[in-house]
């Protein structure tokens, strides 16, 4: 199964269970490239489990997931990484070990260009420090493109939750990924706050990003996302453009009919 | 101020060079002293990198100092090989032996890690008295030539201290080229997270045997030092406890910073010199000595170190 139809991400009846509970039941949609598609949801609809599946993390029990092609499903994260495939995180996950700061998380970002070799680091460290010169040049670039510009020296468990985000965020095009899995990165963020979020987004589109978005934000959603597909249960609920989903009877009926209605339901 | 951190190093080499002709000099043992706390910088350095960047749990690195040094040791006792080519390889063998059993090893992770090293150690000690034709056994290999280099025999003292802080220092100026390099950066990513690591393309099993391969590499040249300075060498130098003992240069030291354990390796070979002052209460004073360091100064000396070096910058700033 290649790509075609410009679909970057192909997702085919997955099947995930944990203990006897279905997590994902069958799911199958997809991800055209350049397009940003929202995956909403009330919570334990498992949208984080789906996310896991694609990037790796976490290994379906049936079903294809295509990315660019590749059938990803048994491949180990690091691998998916390499086809250029990058994430954030629901709980952030930075990494704050030996003091590392916020320019040394989005430098991580660059593993895979910079592709670090032992030997070389201890002898040839001019060459080392030449390629890394230019990738923190970048790191900061992108910390001033995400709001964090003054940051970087900063050791990210002082940032608000919110800048921690965004700091993922950094880490994430730091990989200069063809396509982005943010897990609700706008959750932590007040009005303001989203309301620039959703600027940077649309320039993440822009540069020929593709996005997959987890949010509970409906209006974030309503605003950018092109397509939107709605998981509830394990089950996919429905699929389509912002105003169908809003207009869907069964999508209303599984946010309201819930007692999940903290986020609100789409307007 | 970043004058004065670079000096730090001229400081130190300076001191290692001037050591033996001046406070080393009164006695060849004193040079020996520092050569001991030289070779467990080694040791300790690496573990640190493990341990305190990789955040890879080790309580078996006395294992690898085990087989450089019998590797060393056997060779040149019985086979008549140089030291050098003996030490390489030990080197060479470490290396291997590392590369094999990394892999599988450090797939495991926390206390079942820190079994299976300790338990890793257990079983090179345990080959070492059971191979006695090859190894002389639980009572030990004697006769161990001293260090030759090029057909000059570093039979002095001085000498061989000069050879060994070479080493030293090289060691060092290494493992802080790591943790300086992006290499260093991807092995504190995954200690802090391993799956935020794979989802950044880390290919964490390969990182962290590469470091596995180079910490006991360090440790095997260690061992063939120590060989060589002994003359005489047994399981015992080699057991857990040995292990555990640069598992508290570490935390004395502070974990994490590859300065901290080179303090602390000093401080406790130093220490015995000092304490055996009270002769029966020596390991009384001792344990009470570390209890006090690491509850009281949970960063370590480094970390006292580094908070009178601040104090002192700030104060001249003024």
């Amino acid at each position: 199964m290649r790509e075609h139809n410009g679909e970057i991400l192909k997702v085919i009846d997955v099947v995930k269970t944990f203990e006897g509970i279905d997590a994902l039941e069958q799911v199958s949609f997809s991800v055209k490239k350049g397009q940003i598609k929202a995956l909403i949801g009330p919570n334990g609809a498992g949208k984080t489990t789906l996310l896991n599946a694609i990037n790796g993390i976490m290994r379906p029990d049936s079903g294809h997931i295509y990315f660019l092609g590749h059938d990803v499903v048994g491949l180990s994260a690091d691998k998916v990484a390499h086809f250029g495939l990058s994430r954030t995180f629901q709980l952030v996950r930075l990494f704050t070990i030996n003091n590392a700061t916020v320019l040394d998380n989005v430098l991580l970002g660059a593993h895979m260009n910079l592709n670090p070799s032992l030997l070389e680091s201890i002898f040839r460290r001019g060459k080392v420090g030449k390629i890394e010169e230019a990738a923190r040049k970048k790191a900061i670039e992108l910390l001033e493109f995400v709001g964090l510009g003054g940051a970087a020296d900063r050791i990210p468990t002082a940032l608000p939750f919110g800048n921690q985000r965004l700091l993922e965020l950094a880490r994430s095009l730091m990989t200069m990924p063809q396509m982005l899995l943010l897990d609700e990165p706008a959750s932590g963020l007040n009005d303001t706050e989203v309301e620039e979020f959703t600027k940077l987004l649309l320039t993440i589109r822009e540069k020929g990003i593709t996005i997959l978005l987890v949010e509970h934000n409906m209006k974030l959603v309503m605003n950018i996302a092109d397509d939107i597909v709605v998981l509830d249960f394990g089950k996919k609920l429905a699929e389509g453009a912002p105003q169908e989903i809003c207009a869907n009877p069964e999508v209303i009926e599984a946010y309201l009919g819930t007692q999940n209605t903290e986020h609100g339901a789409p307007r | 101020m970043e004058k004065l951190r670079k000096a730090w190093w001229l400081i130190l080499i300076a001191f290692v060079a001037l050591y033996p002709v001046t406070i080393g000099g009164k006695s060849a043992y004193w040079s020996g002293v520092l050569i001991f706390a030289g070779i467990y910088i080694i040791l300790a350095v690496g573990l640190d990198l493990l341990m305190g960047y990789a955040g890879q749990i080790s309580v078996g690195h006395a294992a690898f100092f085990a087989i450089g040094a019998y590797t060393s040791a056997v060779l040149t006792a019985k086979y008549g090989f140089s030291p050098l080519l003996a030490m390489l390889i030990g080197v060479l063998l470490s290396g291997t032996l590392a590369w094999a059993i990394g892999r599988p090893v450090l797939a495991l992770k926390e206390y079942y890690l820190a079994m299976a090293t300790l338990a890793f150690n257990e079983i090179v000690i345990t080959l070492i008295i059971g191979f006695e034709w090859l190894t002389g056994g639980a009572s030990g290999l004697r006769d161990i030539p001293s260090f030759s280099l090029f057909g000059l025999v570093l039979n002095s003292h001085v000498h061989y201290y000069y050879f060994v802080w070479a080493i030293v220092l090289l060691v060092i100026a290494s493992a802080v080229a790591v943790i300086h390099s992006p290499f260093g950066r991807t092995l504190v990513a995954i200690h802090s997270d391993e799956v935020a690591a794979r989802a950044f393309g880390v290919n964490c099993a390969g990182y962290k045997t590469r470091i596995f391969v180079l910490v006991n590499v360090y440790a095997s040249i260690a061992g063939s030092l120590f060989a060589h300075y002994m003359g005489f060498i047994a399981p015992d130098d080699f057991g857990v406890l040995s292990s555990i003992n640069i598992l508290v240069m570490l935390f004395l030291g502070g974990i994490g910073t590859i300065y901290g354990p080179i303090l602390g390796a000093i401080f406790l070979k130093l220490l015995p010199e000092v304490t055996y002052l009270v002769q029966d209460y020596e390991l009384l004073l001792n344990g009470v000595i570390l209890i006090v360091v690491l509850v009281f100064m949970p960063k370590g000396l480094y970390g006292i170190f580094t908070m009178v070096r601040d104090r002192i910058f700030a104060g001249v700033s003024k």
